[in-house]
C-alpha cells in the first residue's frame, strides 16, 4: 500500500519547475497567440476565435486530419501485429533471439532528419541497393509523383524506424510470463492460438497499451520524416496535420499557426485522456490471467 | 527461454529471423557503403573509389568536428537534468498517494506526446528573452519536455519493484532520507537508471525540431551540421559518413544496456 502524504509534492518540485518552464508557460502563450493577429511583436490585434473558425470551416483541415488518421491506422496496423510476431519469433529462437534483439533497436538511434535521407538513397534507381533491385525487375517506383508510392515509402520508413520499440517492449513483457502458465496450457491441450489469446495477449496488454499510445500520437503528428520525403506531395496527398502547421510557421502566419497548435494539443490531450480512462478501467477489472 | 510446447528445433524461425534482420540492416548497409565511397571528385580521389576519403574530409572540417561535441554536451546535460529531477519525482509517485497525483501523471503524459512543432515558436520567443538561444543548456532543458515524463515513468516502475520494507529497514537502521536515497535506493535500481539514461540519451540525440530552432548562429548539433551539407552539388558520401558518425554514440549506448534493454524492463501501466 502506498502512504497518503501530500508532502510528496515537495519531491516533485524540480520536475514541476522544469515542466512548467518548457511546457506550461509556452502552452499558455500559444493559447494567447491563437486569439490574436500577429504582424510583428509591436502589431498584435485581438481577433477572438477567427483563426479557429477559419481552420474548422475550411475543407483543408479535415482533409489533413483524415490523412493523418489514415497514416496512424496504417502505421499501427502494420507495426503492432508485426512487432508482436517478431517478439514471439525471437522467444522461439531462444538465446539467438536475445542476441538479435539489440539489432532491432538500431533504427531508434538514427537522427530523425537522417532517416528520410537514408531511405531516399536506398531507393535511388541509379545508386541505391533497393532502387537498383526494383529497376532490374522493371518496377517503376515513383515516390515523387505517384501518391500511392509516397504512402508506401512513408509507411515502410516509419515501420523500419519504430518496429524496434514494439518488439523490445513486447519481448520484455512476453519473457516475464512464468513457465507454469505454458505448462498449464499444455496440460489443457491448448492450441497455439489459444495460448496467444488466453495467456500471452493479456499478459502483454499493459506494455502494448503504452506502445499503442506512443505510436498513435507520434504517427498522427509525423513531421520531420514526412516533410523531407515529398513535402506533403504529390499534390497534397501526404499533407498531414503537422505539415500544415509547419507551413504556417515558415510563412510567419503566427496567429493561425498558434490556433493549429492548440487544435493539435486538444487532439493529443483527448487521446491521452481516453487512454488513461481505458487503462484505469482495465486495471479495475481483473483479466483472465491475473 | 525455451518454451515447453516447442519440442523439435525447426529451421524456419531462423530463416524468418535472418530475413527480418536483413531488412532492418539494409538501409544501414546502404549508408555505410556510401560513407566509404567518394561520391564527388576530390583532390587525387576519383568519384566512385572506395576508401576513407569522406572520413578524412570530416576530420579536416572544424565545423563538422565541433558539431559532434555540441550534440554530446546538450544530450549529456539533458540526461543529468532528467535523472536529478526524475528520481525524487519517481520516488513520490512510487511510494505516496497525494492530492492530484493522477492528474499530474496525465499532464506529464500529455506533454510527452505533444509534438515539438506545436510549442517550437513560443519556446523560441521565451528562450530568446532569457538568453537560452544558442546555448546547450537551452536544448537540454527543452528536451526534458518529452524525456522527463519518460524518465519518471521508467524510474517509477523500478522503484515500485523495490519492496517498501527495504525503505523501512534502512530508516530503522538510523539512515536519514538523503543517505538512504544515495546509499540504498540508487544502487538497488541501478539497472533502471541505466535504462532511463539510455532512453533520454537516444531521444535527445535524434531530436531535430527544437535543436534546429534553438541554434540560430552557434552551437549547431550534428543533425544540423548534416543538413547544412546539402547544396546544389551535395557530397552524399560526406553526408553518409557524418550519419555513420552520428550513429556511433547510440550504438555504444545499445551495447551498454543490451542485457537490461528487455530483461528487468518490466512495464507496469
Amino acid at each position: 500500500m502506498k502512504l497518503r502524504d501530500n508532502r510528496a509534492w515537495y519531491l516533485l518540485l524540480p520536475a514541476l519547475a522544469i515542466m512548467g518552464f518548457v511546457g506550461l508557460v509556452p502552452l499558455i502563450s500559444v493559447l494567447n497567440f491563437s486569439f490574436h493577429d500577429i504582424f510583428s511583436i509591436d502589431a498584435i490585434h485581438w481577433v477572438g476565435v477567427a483563426w479557429y473558425a477559419e481552420i474548422l470551416t475550411g475543407p483543408a483541415f479535415w482533409a489533413s486530419l483524415a490523412r493523418s488518421l489514415l497514416f496512424s491506422a496504417l502505421a499501427l496496423g502494420v507495426q503492432v501485429p508485426l512487432g508482436i510476431a517478431v517478439a514471439l519469433l525471437l522467444l522461439r529462437t531462444g538465446r539467438g533471439g536475445v542476441l538479435v534483439l539489440p539489432l532491432f533497436a538500431l533504427p531508434l538511434v538514427v537522427p530523425w532528419n537522417m532517416i528520410p535521407i537514408m531511405w531516399l538513397s536506398l531507393i535511388n534507381p541509379d545508386t541505391g541497393l533497393m532502387g537498383q533491385a526494383l529497376a532490374a525487375t522493371g518496377i517503376v517506383f515513383d515516390y515523387k509523383f505517384t501518391a500511392l508510392h509516397t504512402w508506401i515509402l512513408l509507411v515502410a520508413m516509419d515501420t523500419w524506424h519504430w518496429l524496434g520499440l514494439v518488439v523490445i517492449l513486447s519481448f520484455a513483457a512476453l519473457s516475464a510470463i512464468p513457465q507454469p502458465y505454458y505448462q498449464a496450457a499444455a496440460i489443457d491441450g491448448a492450441g497455439r492460438w489459444a495460448v496467444f489469446r488466453q495467456i500471452e495477449l493479456p499478459r502483454i496488454a499493459g506494455a502494448l497499451s503504452i506502445v499503442l499510445l506512443l505510436r498513435f500520437v507520434d504517427s498522427l503528428m509525423i513531421y520531420t520524416e514526412a516533410f523531407a520525403i515529398n513535402a506533403g506531395g504529390p499534390d497534397g496527398a501526404t499533407t498531414f496535420l503537422s505539415l500544415d502547421l509547419g507551413e504556417d510557421i515558415k510563412g510567419f502566419s503566427y496567429g493561425i499557426a498558434a490556433a493549429r497548435s492548440m487544435l493539435a494539443f486538444l487532439i493529443v490531450i483527448t487521446v491521452v485522456w481516453v487512454f488513461t480512462t481505458l487503462t484505469a478501467a482495465r486495471s479495475k477489472t481483473p483479466g483472465p490471467a491475473e | 527461454m525455451m518454451r515447453p510446447h516447442h519440442v523439435r528445433p525447426a529451421v524456419w524461425p531462423w530463416l524468418l529471423l535472418a530475413l527480418l534482420v536483413a531488412l532492418i540492416l539494409l538501409p544501414l548497409v546502404q549508408t555505410i557503403v556510401l560513407a566509404f565511397t567518394a561520391t564527388l571528385d576530390h583532390q587525387g580521389v576519383a568519384a566512385g573509389s572506395v576508401g576513407l576519403t569522406n572520413f578524412r574530409n570530416i576530420l579536416a572540417t572544424p565545423a563538422l568536428m565541433a558539431s559532434v561535441g555540441n550534440s554530446l554536451i546538450y544530450v549529456l546535460l539533458n540526461v543529468a537534468f532528467c535523472l536529478i529531477a526524475g528520481l525524487p519525482a519517481a520516488y513520490a509517485f512510487a511510494r505516496y498517494r497525494f492530492v492530484g497525483d493522477r492528474h499530474l501523471l496525465l499532464l506529464m503524459l500529455a506533454f510527452r506526446v505533444t509534438p515539438p512543432v506545436v510549442l517550437s515558436l513560443p519556446i523560441f520567443i521565451l528562450f530568446a528573452q532569457v538568453g537560452l538561444v544558442n546555448s546547450p543548456v537551452g536544448i537540454a532543458l527543452v528536451h526534458c519536455l518529452f524525456n522527463l515524463p519518460i524518465a519518471i515513468w521508467i524510474l517509477e516502475s523500478f522503484i515500485a519493484a523495490v519492496p517498501r520494507e527495504y525503505d523501512e529497514t534502512a530508516f530503522i537502521d538510523g539512515h536519514s532520507r538523503s543517505s538512504y536515497f544515495f546509499r540504498y535506493l540508487i544502487p538497488a535500481i541501478a539497472p533502471g537508471i541505466g535504462v532511463t539514461a539510455f532512453f533520454c540519451f537516444i531521444f535527445s540525440w535524434v531530436e531535430v525540431v527544437f535543436a534546429r530552432i534553438l541554434t540560430v548562429t552557434a552551437g549547431k548539433p550534428i543533425t544540423m551540421a548534416i543538413n547544412a551539407l546539402f547544396s546544389f552539388r551535395t557530397d552524399i558520401g560526406l553526408v553518409m559518413a557524418m550519419t555513420v558518425l552520428s550513429l556511433l554514440p547510440g550504438v555504444l549506448m545499445i551495447w551498454l544496456v543490451r542485457n537490461h534493454i528487455a530483461r528487468g524492463f518490466t512495464i507496469r501501466v
